[in-house]
């Protein structure tokens, strides 16, 4: 045994690598990582990818892992300029092309000119969510001469004018999001278009632009993807010009979801023009789809794959007309559709018999006579969404769970199910993700068939499912170690015994126990201490948890970066020491904590001033909290949400002690 | 003879009392100089003279506005009958004229007999009403002796001009006042008083209609010098080219005696008062009156004296100038050196001073910048640049003084356009011959220095000298103008 070790620690390092090179999940990389020197330093070397959740190990790990090429900062808590500057300024990480900087909102230019003076050939950044960046921020990426990829959804400050200095500075642009960056206008995209020849894909979704940016970009000759939601501006002659432009052989994708003023003549123009498309997605855009449209479908390859028509009207004709045309389809989104019936889907889904995700959200008159079509036809289905179909059955369940060995996600939720249908969805064990809300009738029978069968769950939605107790849960827990997300909102009958349970899914991340009001201090202190990687957690209306539960939290779950104790009687003291503690908390929401004075909140929010980036906080505080507190907050990116709401009766009337056992 | 069926519109003013006696009177009138003239025939005249005075302007109003129209087509009603005129009738008329002058003389002469008396200081206010009454008679002389000569025209009945000459509708106003009814001698007068304040300030408002065009065709040049509005077919007017010396001469009115130069007619008449009396007279000092057109004048197009200018006559593809105005902003915009530095940028030149003051207006006030350090007022201009030219990108204003230039910029535009508005209204205005004009008689600096109008951006009292047009041109130069520095800008 010894003699073993010892010989595979004297493997070179070059064998090692090659060795973690092959070892994809990251709790066996810790382990490889811990097992001595040189396989940390194996390790080290190996490592491209990298994510950091602590501004306090930043510096460190990048000097220690100097190879990597992907650098994820979406998590990393108080990151601010001062901390990304002293990281990457000094050219600690060379070899990197992609930094994800989504919601940094503490990062400004004076940071991010010094990531790009360190790190010079950087591809990619994003950007996507920091409310506060503006030109200046995005004119300090400009000097990335190389950079191919870039993220700005939702990046506010940004104008025509920090596009022209992209697009001046990043004459190689492949992937650019501006996404709601609503100041940039038709100039912005005119000029994008001129300097950046090379654009691949293009979200223009939300912007205020007109028909004159659709001609700027139909001069594209390498575009493949175009998306523009929601532009009210944008309409059929804008699409005639795409039809006209220049990207008849490149255009895969096209999202026109949500504008209202393109009609399906001006779709079918796209569509004839285009006859590479693959994805073509028309959400909430007409009320009713014309055949003679539909019919263009006709020409377009066999690799046309993904269609979306949400909100339209689909008859049966409709319906199959699209299965005559489309009979490559893969993904088929129909929610909220109206007039789609047994008859239609069957008729669709006889020509698509590859289809793997079907969206029948809100398709009210789907029976079981549906399911059974598709499970008929579609053996390869994936994903099968049915909520509020309340109509079907546990017969047509008991179809897909049959025909559908590789179902991986089912929503159910509103469904009106029962533990039989579940026992017949419980055939499919390749489920990943199982959303069973406001469906009442389960019980913990109903629970079990899924514990027992699918043991790959990673994703249960319980929401509102009162019928579940906690024999529910341990059944559950014993077949389902890999839940990483568990939704039991409301289901009243769960208590602290539950939450034993619970605390056994080591791989819990997302939690949430709004108005579960039989848990105590001792439920939550067992998740705090079980679920060591929990990162969200809403405890929201868990009235009965005491100043004991939150004193565990503070202690354990460190992970934590999202929590919601909007209603709980939590004392002061400890608030303090919770958000002292959790050192990646970011969002915090602390509606009417009736036991908290208003120093006490000052106090609070002084402990975590640099690390958090959203706020929610009942508005009869506004007036309270010290100015300076707040724009203190706000400057580091910090985004307060005020809550108007009474405060409920019975939290007028509860005791200020701690109601701890 | 009766008058009416003459189809004359003009025999008779202000003979109220006697139309039979109006033609030939039968006794010359006011042979007795102690009479006072309210006791005679002119008594109604007078009396109504003296309520017109108070009332003229008032009472004028709504005669031309709501009256003028049906008068205007009973005029033309009776064009026909004006066509075939008697010469008798003009015979009686300019008799009539004669014997009317004959009267204001009497009249005059009265007053300087009293004068020799020594009577002066007695009856002052009694002399006050003669020479009202003199120059009210002399009024009316010249009403009639335009309207007599009016019915000669042929080109009276068309009243084509689309300004309304004030010789026209005067006279069909007069004529057909007369013919609806003669007794009503009071309303008479009082028309006639206000047909000649009215005439005057018709004039005015021609003029000044006719210089708003200029201004027009002006903005026009300003705009594009390709596009001058009419297409003319070559050979459909008459081309003038004035040379290079006139048109760079600062003044245009030039006294004949001493040779004094002035931008302003009305200046030079003021000026002549120092060469003797004569040129005191209202006659030699009212404005040269606009001669009525008898014909559509040819339209006058001019060339720039520039060889090889596409302005030039001689050019393939000549583009005439429009207007005199035209031709010399043209000629020192595109052939003479910029003279004029803009002293806040230190770095704009213009040579026509009017588009220094536009820019004056504006400079600074450019927040597109480029790169390149080129400034811009428009985004648009500004991306167009950064299109166009590889490696320049929109500069980003500095970071932390943004918001504070931005404001001080605004509260700066907006003091700029009030001193604007008022500049504009000074202009128009003082666009004839004002009091401030009058003053400074000749181009001197200095001369308002006191008033300090300098510091309000006062178009045409500037310290510069420059011809009397440019007034008007600076006072609405807030338009054409910001366009014109635009293109300054696009250009460089």
């Amino acid at each position: 045994m010894r003699s073993d070790h010892a010989a595979i620690t004297v493997l070179p390092v070059d064998l090692l690598i090659h060795i973690i090179d092959l070892v994809p999940e990251p709790s066996d990389r810790k382990s490889i990582r811990l097992v001595s020197r040189a396989f940390h330093r194996a390790e080290c070397l190996q490592r491209r990818d990298l994510k950091v959740l602590r501004r306090e190990a930043l510096s460190i790990l990048i000097r220690c892992y100097g190879a990597i090429e992907r650098l994820d900062l979406s998590a990393c808590a108080g990151l601010d300029d001062g901390w990304l500057a002293a990281a990457l300024g000094g050219g600690a990480a060379p070899e990197l092309r992609k930094v994800n900087l989504s919601r940094a909102s503490g990062v400004r230019w004076r940071g991010l000119a010094a990531m790009v003076r360190g790190c010079p050939r950087l591809e990619a950044v994003d950007l996507s969510h920091c409310v506060g960046v503006g030109d200046l921020e995005v004119a300090a990426l400009a000097e990335l001469a190389g950079l191919k990829e870039l993220r700005l959804d939702k990046c506010l400050g940004v104008s025509d004018v920090g596009l022209a200095k992209v697009a001046v500075g990043c004459p190689g642009m492949e992937r650019l999001g501006i996404k709601w960056c609503l100041e940039i206008s038709d100039l912005g995209i005119k000029l994008l278009v001129k300097k950046c020849r090379d654009l691949k894909a293009l979200d223009i979704s939300y912007l205020m632009v007109t028909n004159k940016s659709l001609h700027s970009i139909s001069t594209l000759g390498r575009l493949e993807v175009l998306k523009m939601v929601g532009c009210y501006y944008i309409s059929d002659d804008g699409l005639h010009y795409l039809n006209n432009g220049n990207n008849h052989n490149t255009l895969l994708s096209v999202d026109v979801s949500r504008c209202h003023n393109v009609s399906s003549a001006g779709l079918a123009s796209v569509v004839t023009g285009h006859k590479t498309l693959r994805k073509l997605k028309a959400s909430d855009c007409f009320i009713e789809l014309p055949s003679d449209f539909l019919s263009k479908f006709g020409v377009l390859t066999n690799g046309f794959h993904t269609l979306k028509v949400d909100g339209s009207e689909v008859s049966v004709p409709r319906l199959k007309t699209i299965g005559a045309n489309c009979k490559g389809l893969i993904k088929i989104g129909l929610g909220k559709c109206k007039g789609v019936t047994d008859e239609g889907i069957s008729e669709l889904v006889s020509n698509c018999a590859g289809l793997k995700t079907v969206d029948l959200t809100c398709c009210h008159d789907v029976t079981d006579d549906s399911l059974i079509a598709i499970a008929d036809s579609c053996k390869n289905l994936e994903s099968l969404l049915l909520e509020s179909c309340s109509l079907i059955t546990e017969e047509g369940l008991e179809y897909i769970g049959t025909s559908c060995p590789n179902l991986q996600e089912v929503d159910l939720t509103d469904c009106d199910i029962d533990d039989a249908e579940l026992k017949s969805l419980s055939r499919c064990s390749e489920l990943r993700v199982l959303k069973l809300g406001l469906c009442p009738d389960i019980s913990d029978g109903g629970i079990d068939y899924i514990g027992s069968k699918c043991e790959k769950l990673q994703e249960l939605d319980l929401y509102r499912c009162t019928g579940i107790g906690d024999d529910g849960l341990a059944s559950l827990v014993y077949g389902c170690k890999k839940i990483r997300k568990l939704n039991l909102c409301y289901c009243t009958g769960i208590t602290d015994q539950g939450m034993k349970y619970v605390s056994c899914l080591q791989e819990l991340e997302d939690l949430e126990l709004r108005g579960l009001t039989q848990l105590t201090s001792l439920g939550i202190a067992a998740i705090a201490i079980g679920c060591p990687r929990l990162v969200e957690l809403d405890m929201k209306r868990c009235t009965s948890v005491g100043d004991i539960g939150f004193q565990a939290l503070a202690r354990y779950s460190l992970n934590l970066r999202q929590i919601n104790i909007s209603y709980c009687n939590i004392s002061e003291m400890v608030l303090i020491r919770l958000l002292w503690n959790l050192r990646c908390l970011q969002d915090v929401k602390l509606v009417h904590l009736t036991q908290v004075r208003r120093e006490g909140f000052m106090l609070a929010l002084r402990t975590c001033l640099d690390k958090l980036k959203k706020l929610k906080l009942p508005s009869n505080l506004r007036n309270v909290i010290s100015p300076a507190l707040i724009q203190i907050l706000q400057d580091r990116g910090c985004r307060i949400r005020w809550v108007d709401k009474p405060i409920p009766f019975f939290m007028r009337d509860s005791p200020p002690s701690s109601p701890d056992p | 003879m009766d008058l009416k069926n003459t189809g004359v519109s003009i025999s008779e003013s202000s003979s109220s009392k006697a139309s039979s006696s109006s033609v030939m009177p039968k006794t010359p009138r006011n042979l007795n100089p102690n009479i006072p003239f309210s006791t005679t025939q002119f008594g109604t005249s007078n009396l109504c003279f003296d309520s017109g005075a108070n009332q003229s302007f008032h009472a004028y109003q709504p005669a031309l506005g709501m009256q003028s129209l049906p008068l205007y087509h009973e005029n033309k009603n009776k064009d026909h009958q004006v066509l075939d005129w008697d010469p008798r009738v003009m015979l009686n008329n300019l008799s009539f004229l004669e014997q009317k002058i004959h009267q204001v003389q009497d009249v005059v002469r009265s007053m300087i007999c009293r004068r020799e008396e020594g009577q002066f200081s007695n009856q002052a206010n009694e002399l006050a009403a003669q020479q009202q009454l003199v120059t009210a008679d002399l009024t009316s002389i010249i009403i009639q002796l335009i309207s007599t000569a009016g019915t000669l025209l042929p080109s009276f009945k068309n009243s084509s001009l689309p300004s309304n000459p004030p010789g026209g509708p005067m006279g069909s106003l007069i004529g057909s006042e007369f013919r609806s009814d003669s007794a009503k001698a009071s309303e008479y007068e009082e028309l006639i008083k206000g047909l000649s304040n009215a005439g005057d300030e018709g004039d005015e408002l021609i003029k000044y209609v006719n210089a708003c065009g200029g201004e027009g065709t002006e903005s026009v040049l300003i705009e594009d010098d390709a596009m001058d509005g009419d297409n003319l077919p070559p050979g459909s007017y008459e081309v003038l080219q004035l040379e290079k010396e006139e048109i760079l001469a600062p003044h245009t009115h030039f006294c004949l005696i001493c040779g004094k130069g002035f931008k302003r007619d009305a200046n030079l008449r003021m000026h002549m008062r120092g060469h003797g009396d004569e040129y005191k007279t209202p006659a030699a000092l009212a404005k040269p009156s606009k001669e009525v057109s008898l014909e559509p004048a040819p339209i006058k197009r001019y060339s720039c004296p520039f060889r090889g200018c596409k302005r030039n006559k001689e050019h393939k593809k000549f583009q005439p100038l429009k207007t005199i105005l035209c031709v010399k902003n043209h000629y020192k915009r595109s052939h003479c050196d910029k003279s004029y530095t803009c002293s806040r940028c230190n770095n704009k030149k213009f040579s026509v001073i009017a588009d220094l003051k536009t820019h004056e207006k504006h400079c600074g006030r450019d927040k597109w910048l480029c790169s390149c350090g080129t400034t811009f007022s428009r985004k648009d201009k500004l991306f167009g640049h950064v299109a166009l030219f590889q490696g320049h990108t929109p500069a980003l204003p500095p970071v932390d003084d943004a918001k504070v230039s931005v404001v001080s910029d605004q509260v700066q535009g907006n003091d700029l356009m009030n001193e604007g508005s008022i500049g504009f209204n000074f202009g128009s205005t003082s666009d004839d011959v004002s009091l401030l004009d009058i003053k400074g008689a000749d181009d001197d600096r200095g001369f308002f220095s006191p008033m300090n109008f300098d510091s309000c951006n006062f178009g045409g009292l500037d310290e510069f000298p420059r011809p009397a047009f440019e007034v008007s041109e600076s006072s609405f130069s807030m338009l054409p103008g910001s366009y014109n520095y635009v293109r300054g800008n696009g250009e460089t």
